[in-house]
């Protein structure tokens, strides 16, 4: 459904993506993990194009898009057929929780607006936010502000959803609530695409887990295997200094 | 020695207020000039086109140094000389008024754009991103998401940079223009100084209540367009529909 290749980034001197080839099937859930600055953010926001890629393509559906000359057009395309969760959510701050949900519909998708309030009571009821409709993002906690983040990106019934790292700016409290609902999608069949560190997620939900580091995809594999038997030897070291982060905070 | 009668500052009062007119003309004009050419200077200080950057930044960076005195004077004496070099044409005939509005609208452009420019940056830029990755056009990012945040942020700021307009205006007088300030400096030099202060208290007055008067506006601006304040109707609205008080249940 959608196809990365041969996708490169460089920032200045820097090359933060090389050559990165990604398969994403219909119900898919790939976690990717990775240290610090190997390029997973990148990843992410090429397939939005919020960051153009230097090299590489991209299969959607039944279109091949070059990522580095997309027409305006494809870029519509792709980010109609995408949707993106951000790690800082980025609600619009002026909209209530109903309008962040609708305002993408009305105006990106032009969908009628009674319609699109529907549509957005039905998404926020699914995060569990119907009764935060009409509340500001200054008057929701982190956690339902990710949770609306989500509803937004589930509304527009996008082939595929990117998360970037969704629960890393929340208090610890508030990560459950928003993995929970996470699982019930992935459960549903929704295909997504989530850089994270939570590797119990990674390994109860991801059907595919990829390792990320300098810009390449390092090792990926069923998280069955991947978690159980790394075969490379950073990524034993990384889920190991992750697996002792984890009891370290505990 | 000092004296001071109500009586004679009562009439000077209606002496210059008509002249406020000449004033606030002005300050429209600047202001007008300020906001159409400051957006673009701030946005080609946004921009990723590095000479224009560079242009932006310049040109804000003099007019910030130039004391409006000058530039009064280089507008008034200097834009009818090269007309009439370039284009043969005389303008000096062109009220005076204009000059001082072309004048104060230059370094306007500066003020503003500086005000424009950080009051988009006080929004963050993610919601920009969020938005034309739901669909947006950058166009309608803008329009929707960044601009009314932006206006809220920078409407004390607005408010300042007027009441500082209004008051560097009334270095016209230096250069004829007969406003509040010039037409005082006219009573004063008819009554050979000896109204000075009936004269320039008034004058001082009408400043005050002028400047109060564009702080009050913008401050009740600045609330109507508040968020807080949709936030109070939207809760007010909650609370008659749900008259058992409570707004919501937790989830
Ligand atoms: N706009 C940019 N300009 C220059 N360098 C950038 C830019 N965005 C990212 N980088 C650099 O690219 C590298 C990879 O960044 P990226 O955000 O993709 O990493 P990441 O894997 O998401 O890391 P993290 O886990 O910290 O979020 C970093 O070294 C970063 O400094
Ligand atoms: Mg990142």
């Amino acid at each position: 459904m959608l196809e990365l290749s041969g996708v490169g980034k460089s920032f200045g001197k820097n090359e933060i993506l090389r050559d990165v080839n990604l398969k994403v099937a219909a119900g898919d859930v790939i976690a990717i993990l990775g240290p610090s600055g190997s390029g997973k953010t990148t990843l992410l926001r090429c397939i939005n194009f919020l960051e153009i890629a230097d090299q590489g393509t991209m299969v959607l559906e039944d279109r091949t898009i070059q990522l580095p000359r997309a027409k305006k057009s494809e870029v519509a395309f792709v980010r109609q057929k995408t949707s993106f969760v951000f790690q800082n959510y980025n609600l619009f701050n002026n909209k209530t929780a109903l309008e962040n949900v609708t305002e993408g519909l009305i105006y990106g998708r032009k969908i009628p607006a009674k319609t699109a309030k529907e549509i957005g009571r039905k998404a926020l009821e699914k995060v569990g936010m119907a009764d935060r409709s009409d509340f500001y993002p200054s008057q929701l906690s982190g956690g339902q502000q990710q949770r609306v983040g989500i509803a937004r990106a589930i509304a527009g019934n996008p082939d595929v959803i990117l998360f970037d790292e969704p629960t890393s700016a929340l208090d610890p409290e508030l990560i459950g609530e928003v993995l929970s609902i996470m699982k019930k999608l992935a459960q549903e069949g929704t295909t997504m695409i989530v850089v994270t560190h939570e590797m119990s997620f990674a390994q109860s939900v991801a059907t595919k887990a990829i390792f990320m580091d300098g810009g390449v995809i390092l090792e990926e594999g069923e998280p069955h295997e991947f978690f159980v038997r790394p075969r490379h030897e950073r990524t034993k070291q990384f889920l190991r200094s992750i697996l002792y982060e984890m009891e370290y905070t505990i | 020695m000092f004296r001071y009668r109500p009586e004679v500052a009562w009439v000077y009062l209606f002496k210059l207020l008509p002249y406020l007119k000449v004033t606030l003309f002005y300050m429209a004009g600047a202001l007008a000039i300020g906001i159409v050419f400051g957006a673009g200077l701030a946005m080609m200080k946004l921009g990723k086109n590095r000479p224009l950057r560079y242009f932006a930044v310049g040109y804000t960076a003099v007019m910030r140094s130039l004391p409006p005195i000058i530039l009064i004077f280089l507008i008034y004496h200097g834009v009818p000389l090269l007309a009439r070099r370039l284009w043969q044409v005389n303008i000096s005939g062109l009220d005076t008024v204009y000059f001082v509005i072309l004048a104060l609208g230059l370094s306007s452009v500066a003020t503003l754009s500086e005000i424009m420019k950080s009051a988009y940056l006080s929004v963050s830029g993610g919601q920009y991103e969020a938005a034309v990755s739901n669909g947006f056009t950058p166009f309608q990012a803008f329009r929707r998401i960044m601009f009314p945040q932006a206006l809220r942020v920078s409407i004390p700021n607005l408010g300042n940079a007027l009441v500082i307009l209004m008051k560097e205006g009334s270095l016209g007088y230096t250069v004829g223009l007969i406003d509040i300030m010039g037409r005082a400096n006219l009573l004063n030099s008819t009554a050979y100084g000896n109204d000075i202060y009936e004269i320039f208290f008034t004058l001082a007055a009408i400043y005050w209540l002028a400047s109060v008067l564009i702080d009050r506006s913008f401050r009740f601006l600045e609330n109507k367009l508040s968020l807080e304040r949709r936030i109070r109707l939207k809760e007010a609205g909650l609370i008659a529909a749900n008259p058992q008080g409570g707004i919501t249940r937790e989830p």
